[in-house]
């Protein structure tokens, strides 16, 4: 992974999407998945066509993450483990940024090549979640 | 090459970073070409620069942003007057400097306006809402998630009134970067994405503005999300530089394919209106 130096503390931005990304993850950690609120989430697509939409399985995933069950994690959904994992580096990173790294990660050049393998990725994703959980 | 790294700014994203040579390179924001010059004989195209938050001006910032001369009062009552009946103006003239500005006026105007709306809610929705859950509960078609649901909308103590003012605003800030995220990850898988992720959230926290409709029980809210959606493809297509199409449809994809949460909520009252029906 290529760094860049960035001078003085994290951006605003920085700041807010960490606190986003600890609400999440903490979220995820300490409410119950079988209990309101988080029981309240349930998919309509799913509801409508009997197969999982490309978010479903999210939340379980978020809460592997949490209790450090990565295995648990990919198997609900590995584009929810993905960015679980994000959002814990993220965080990680900001504190290590407000402690004085003077490194950021270089946001890598977003090519027509890596917007489609992105894209594929996405329907790999919703492909593995579909056959997993569909009827 | 430079003795020490200088601050230098993408002409494309206006994002700054630190280089320690001159010459052409990519900027590592956006990726884009730039050349980055002598600092002697800085040149526009990618001139040191410093602030708290890199991105320079690129108007002379909305009223928001100029609250100092205008006054507080004042610089909201035109900003949100200028986001509700000219919201190109507006966009154009945001400053992406300005992201701690722009999450307060966010907060400030979706917050106390949703803390306003869900009081009144609750006091003049109240009692029809406990006629619904009574009758449905007497038919046996109350499900209990459908019932923990009613029944949480409609406590209404000052101990309620106090916790919804408290966590109203903290709620209000992480939906806004939330929103902001999902919007700006859509743009990047669609290139819409211009001018980096603060653009995107300029147009996300100024998008908030008709969120004042929260204060209108009922429908308010309804109104006030869909005015928001359209706001901030608005939004997108001034602060990005982009067409109108890749704006909505950067706006709109998440809410396609990924926000289940908000389809969940709307079937859930979809079903709970069906359900309270006469058959």
């Amino acid at each position: 992974m290529r760094c860049i130096v960035r001078v003085g503390a994290p951006s605003v931005h920085a700041l807010g999407l960490a606190a986003v990304a600890a609400a999440l993850l903490s979220a995820a950690a300490l409410l119950p998945l079988e209990a309101p609120p988080l029981a309240l989430f349930a998919c309509p697509f799913r509801g409508a066509t009997g197969f999982p939409c490309l978010s479903c399985g999210c939340t379980h995933a978020f809460a592997a993450i949490a209790h450090l069950h990565p295995l648990a994690a990919l198997e609900a959904n590995p584009l929810g483990a993905a960015l679980a994992l994000g959002c814990a580096a993220h965080v990680l990173w900001t504190c290590l940024r407000l402690c004085g790294l003077p490194y950021a990660p270089a946001a890598p050049r977003l090519t027509r090549r890596l917007r489609f393998s992105a894209a594929a990725l996405l329907a790999a994703n919703w492909a593995f979640v579909a056959l997993r959980g569909g009827p | 090459m430079l003795e020490g790294a200088v601050l230098a700014r993408c002409p494309n994203c206006r994002n700054t970073f630190s280089t320690e040579r001159t010459g052409p390179q990519d900027c590592p924001v956006c990726g884009k070409p730039l050349v980055v010059p002598e600092v002697a004989t800085a040149a526009p195209a990618a001139a040191p620069t410093s602030g708290p938050e890199g991105a320079p001006a690129t108007g002379e910032g909305t009223p928001w942003e100029r609250r100092d001369e205008l006054g507080f009062w004042t610089a909201w009552g035109e900003t949100v007057a200028q986001a509700l009946f000219e919201p190109g103006k507006l966009f154009r003239a945001a400053r992406l400097d300005r992201g701690a500005a722009q999450a307060g006026f966010a907060v400030l105007t979706a917050g106390s306006f949703w803390i306003v709306g869900q009081l009144l809610d609750r006091f003049f929705l109240g009692a029809q809402r406990e006629r619904l859950l009574n009758a449905l509960r007497a038919r046996g078609q109350l499900s209990p998630v459908l019932e923990k649901i009613l029944q949480t909308t409609n406590q209404n103590s000052p101990r309620t009134a106090l916790l919804v003012t408290l966590a109203t605003p903290v709620a209000v800030f992480l939906l806004v970067y939330l929103s902001a995220a999902v919007t700006h990850a859509a743009a990047l898988l669609l290139g819409q994405a211009k001018r980096g992720f603060a653009a995107t959230f300029a147009a996300c926290a100024y998008a908030c503005a008709p969120l004042v409709l929260l204060a209108i029980p009922g429908c308010g809210g309804f109104a006030g999300a869909i005015w928001t959606a359209v706001l901030t493809g608005v939004g997108l297509k001034e602060t990005h530089r982009i067409g109108a199409g890749g704006a909505a449809a950067a706006v709109f994809a998440p809410y396609l394919l990924l926000c289940c949460a908000i389809c969940a909520a709307t079937a859930l009252a979809t079903s709970a209106f069906l359900r309270g029906m006469p058959q």
